[in-house]
């Protein structure tokens, strides 16, 4: 082959690749899919690296799936002036961020802790695996994988197909229906339209899955599944005892800064919320984790304005109920909790 | 950083700007030099610093080496520049492994001692850029060579971003040269370059990341005793992966330099055509294999002391070799395996000499690589041979991959007898997605063992070229893999 026809085929090469990706970017716009960036490792840190603003405006956010779905970022935005940092993980405790933020001596804002107790009264491996692994790779990031980082935010804000959850090819091909053998361990898919993630990393389920009861059984399936799986009793006993303390020493960390800690425990409905009060009641649990630790609490059910919000799925809100919690929750934080926002609009 | 990331695609076309731009030679290197610095502190800026002290010692000890007619002073030069560069390796390298070893020792001696656990950090590429230096300090002693002129020079070859932290190792005569004249890539160079790179980033990404790395950590980190067809099914996928990840590299790294205008030698042949073991590591991480000929297996006797000498000789090599890769004993006995599959493979082939009337005189055979010689032809019965090799391969990579002896033995008691109670771990496209990928690895190793990818791509007419060229780019942008640590990396 002569020095033009290797340049010919490099020609080619970028013509179709550009044609193909276009073509697959606007099936995939004209199918209704919209931009969601992926939660990992590397965005978990991007916005770890927020809490050091000024302490003042710093709200950080750390618990499991339901605050980063509960939580409308541009609604807090709104009413405080401040920027919140979510640092909530899917399916995990908050306890090793609540480490992480506790051993940092620059960390000095304010913090909500969301429980959801199957999670957060837990030192189950699995439950701390990605909070875990998001502390490790934000301690080692490289100045590398820092800038690798902000590219590929800017890339992933204007490409659809940029979601590895859902677009990659491993997770394509995954798609292919393939029969296991019976005793593989096969997690159930959720629906695309359960969990879209933003650049903030608040999560929020689509229109479509908002309408749609079949994509919401999807997901009350998969948790069925995974409460087939947890097959021991609630943490109870020494481990709850030193659980407790563990909490206590790492709020009294940031408290002795000059920190603020809240928790708070967001809806859930239907049978999960059943399950939930009959195996964690909330007195043994929620109260005792607010007396041991001397901190304020949220819990949804106190409030008129947010204790009958309907989950889809019985486990997370849609965006205009996140709305209405994030508003009802900014009000009682300023009103009834003493926190100060004092970079809040004027009129808020 | 990686090449597997947006950084170095945002670097490398920077880089390609400014090399392309009117400078004078000399900035152009010096502006390469910086850039490769930049490369190596884009992970750890403080190890750039053992760079510097290595790059800055080697250059002036091996001027002195050249020129110092002293016997016992040329030999003091080569130990200090030997201290220096193996020192530094050992404490970051075998530091660990070391003091482990040497507590068990005093503890089974029935010395009651536990020192706390040294937290170092292994500076990325030591093995690499370390094995550089070496050889350029004792081709000096040996006089092989002339000294670089210039710490310019000296510094880009021991930095110089394409082969830096993973090789291939390069040898002073095979890149110096390359800078005492300017050079850019013509537009042929620049295409096959990119090529290159693409196809080692698909190789990386989409073969060894995306598609085979998870069945290989998932049966590898079960710690237990697994079922045969996922036992088998993660071996042959770390030996894809392993494979894949490596030649990725290798082939990013021959493309990004080809691009600028220089050439790098090849790393990888079709390993997994491989005839035999000989034929295997001269297909297999090949600048390894021939630094370990040239500056080890040679050194000590080689094949010239006798067939008793040649065996040990052949075995040290392959035990370094296996240490090399990793501070585990688990690496020793990989090195062993291939040792002993040597040895066998050597006693073979003298047999069948002798029956044959083809030894030499001493009793030696010396072609080939570690002197065997192995056959070239592509016969069903070659082919049969070839397979039989990668089976074996398969076998030393449980002993590579595996964390400890105990995960080890589990592997090859689940590959090699029935376990009735044995995990049943991967799902059945990821079964599916590794039977694919070797089958057609070893299909396409053995079409292609006598010849080179530039050579059969240029041969293609410019359609299908293209063709294939945008599967491979596609696929590579659809995986959407993140970036990724290449595994030589930690050696």
């Amino acid at each position: 082959m002569n020095n033009s026809s290797l340049t010919k085929a490099g020609v080619f090469t970028l013509i179709v690749v550009t044609l193909c990706l276009a073509g697959w970017e606007m099936y995939l716009r004209s199918s209704g899919y919209k931009i969601s960036y992926d939660d990992d490792e590397s965005l978990w840190s991007d916005k770890r690296d927020l809490v050091y603003q000024p302490s003042d405006k710093a709200t950080v956010m750390i618990g499991s799936s339901r605050i980063k779905y509960d939580v409308d970022i541009d609604t807090w935005k709104k009413l405080t002036g401040d920027q919140p940092v979510q640092l909530a993980s899917v399916g995990s405790s908050p306890l090793p961020v609540l480490d992480n933020l506790a051993n940092d001596k620059n960390f000095s804002g304010k913090l909500i802790i969301d429980v959801t107790e199957i999670l957060f009264f837990s030192t189950d491996m699995p439950n701390l695996k990605t909070p875990t692994e998001n502390v490790d790779w934000y301690k080692k990031r490289t100045p590398a994988q820092w800038f690798s980082t902000k590219v590929g935010h800017v890339l992933e804000s204007k490409l659809v197909f940029l979601d590895k959850d859902y677009f990659s090819l491993n997770s394509l091909l995954h798609k292919i229906k393939v029969r296991d053998r019976p005793a593989v361990f096969v997690f159930p898919d959720f629906p695309l339209e359960f969990t879209r993630v933003t650049s903030e990393r608040q999560c929020f389920m689509t229109d479509r899955f908002v309408a749609d009861t079949n994509l919401q059984n999807q997901v009350k399936g998969v948790w069925g599944f995974l409460r087939k799986l947890s097959t021991g009793p609630p943490m109870h006993g020494a481990a709850l005892d030193s659980l407790f303390a563990t909490v206590k020493t790492d709020i009294d960390k940031i408290k002795a800064r000059g920190g603020q800690v809240l928790f708070t425990r967001t809806p859930s409905s239907g049978p999960f919320l059943m399950g939930e009060k009959m195996g964690f009641p909330r007195a043994q649990y929620w109260d005792r984790l607010l007396s041991v630790t001397n901190c304020p609490g949220v819990y949804f059910e106190d409030y008129p304005a947010i204790a009958h919000l309907q989950c889809p799925e019985f486990s997370h809100l849609t965006v205009a109920d996140a709305v209405i919690y994030t508003t009802t929750l900014v009000d009682i934080l300023q009103k009834e909790k003493g926190w100060i926002f004092p970079h809040k609009p004027s009129g808020n | 950083m990686v090449f597997n990331s947006y950084t170095f695609i945002v670097f490398f076309l920077l880089m390609l700007f400014l090399h392309n731009l009117p400078f004078p030679w000399k900035v152009k290197k010096i502006n390469l030099l910086l850039a490769s610095y930049i490369f190596y502190a884009a992970w750890n800026p403080p190890f750039i610093l053992l760079l510097w002290l290595s790059t800055i010692v080697d250059y002036f000890v091996g001027k002195a080496l050249f020129t110092q007619e002293n016997k016992h002073k040329k030999k003091l030069l080569l130990v200090v520049s030997l201290i220096g560069n193996l020192g530094m390796l050992c404490f970051f390298k075998y530091g660990g492994f070391l003091l482990e070893n040497f507590t068990h020792l005093v503890n089974a001696l029935g010395m009651n001692y536990h020192p706390a656990k040294p937290n170092i950090i292994l500076p990325a590429g030591i093995s690499f850029y370390t094995f550089t230096t070496l050889c350029y300090t004792i081709d000096m002693y040996k006089r092989k060579s002339e000294p670089v002129k210039s710490l310019l020079d000296f510094s880009l070859f021991v930095t110089f971003f394409p082969h830096l932290v993973a090789g291939p190792i390069v040898r002073p005569p095979q890149l110096v040269p390359q800078f005492e004249t300017a050079r850019t890539a013509n537009r042929q160079q620049l295409m096959q370059g990119l090529l290159l790179i693409t196809l080692g980033l698909f190789m990386k990404v989409v073969l060894a990341d995306s598609m085979l790395s998870a069945s290989a950590n998932e049966v590898f980190n079960a710690h237990k005793m697994v079922s045969t067809l996922d036992a088998w099914s993660g071996v042959l996928a770390f030996s894809g992966q392993i494979f894949f990840d490596f030649a990725g590299y290798s082939s990013c790294a021959v493309g990004v330099a080809l691009c600028l205008g220089f050439v790098l030698p090849q790393n990888f042949l079709y390993p997994y055509a491989a005839i035999g073991f000989s034929d295997f590591w001269r297909r297999w991480h090949i600048t390894l294999s021939a630094w370990l000929r040239d500056y080890l297996y040679i050194p000590l006797g080689g094949n010239r002391k006798g067939k008793f000498r040649t065996y040990i000789n052949l075995m040290l090599t392959m035990l370094l070799g296996g240490l090399w890769h990793g501070a585990n004993w688990t690496f020793v006995v990989w090195g062993a395996l291939h040792g002993f599959y040597l040895w066998v493979e050597k006693m073979i082939l003298d047999f069948r000499k002798v029956r044959t009337g083809m030894i030499t005189a001493d009793g030696t055979v010396m072609t080939g690589h570690l002197g065997i010689q192995t056959p070239k032809n592509k016969t069903l019965g070659n082919f049969m041979l070839a397979l039989f090799t990668f089976f074996l391969i398969n076998v030393t990579w449980v002993f590579f991959r595996s964390p400890d002896f105990t995960s080890a033995w589990q592997m090859l008691t689940s590959m090699f007898s029935h376990v009735p109670n044995g995990a049943v771990l991967l799902k059945t496209i990821n079964i599916i997605k590794i039977g694919v990928i070797i089958f057609f690895v070893i299909i396409f190793h053995w079409l292609m063992r006598n010849t080179r990818v530039l050579i059969v791509a240029e041969k293609l007419p410019w359609w299908l070229l293209g063709m294939i060229w945008s599967v491979l780019l596609l696929l590579l942008i659809l995986s959407q893999e993140s970036s990724s640590s290449f595994i030589y990396f930690q050696f």
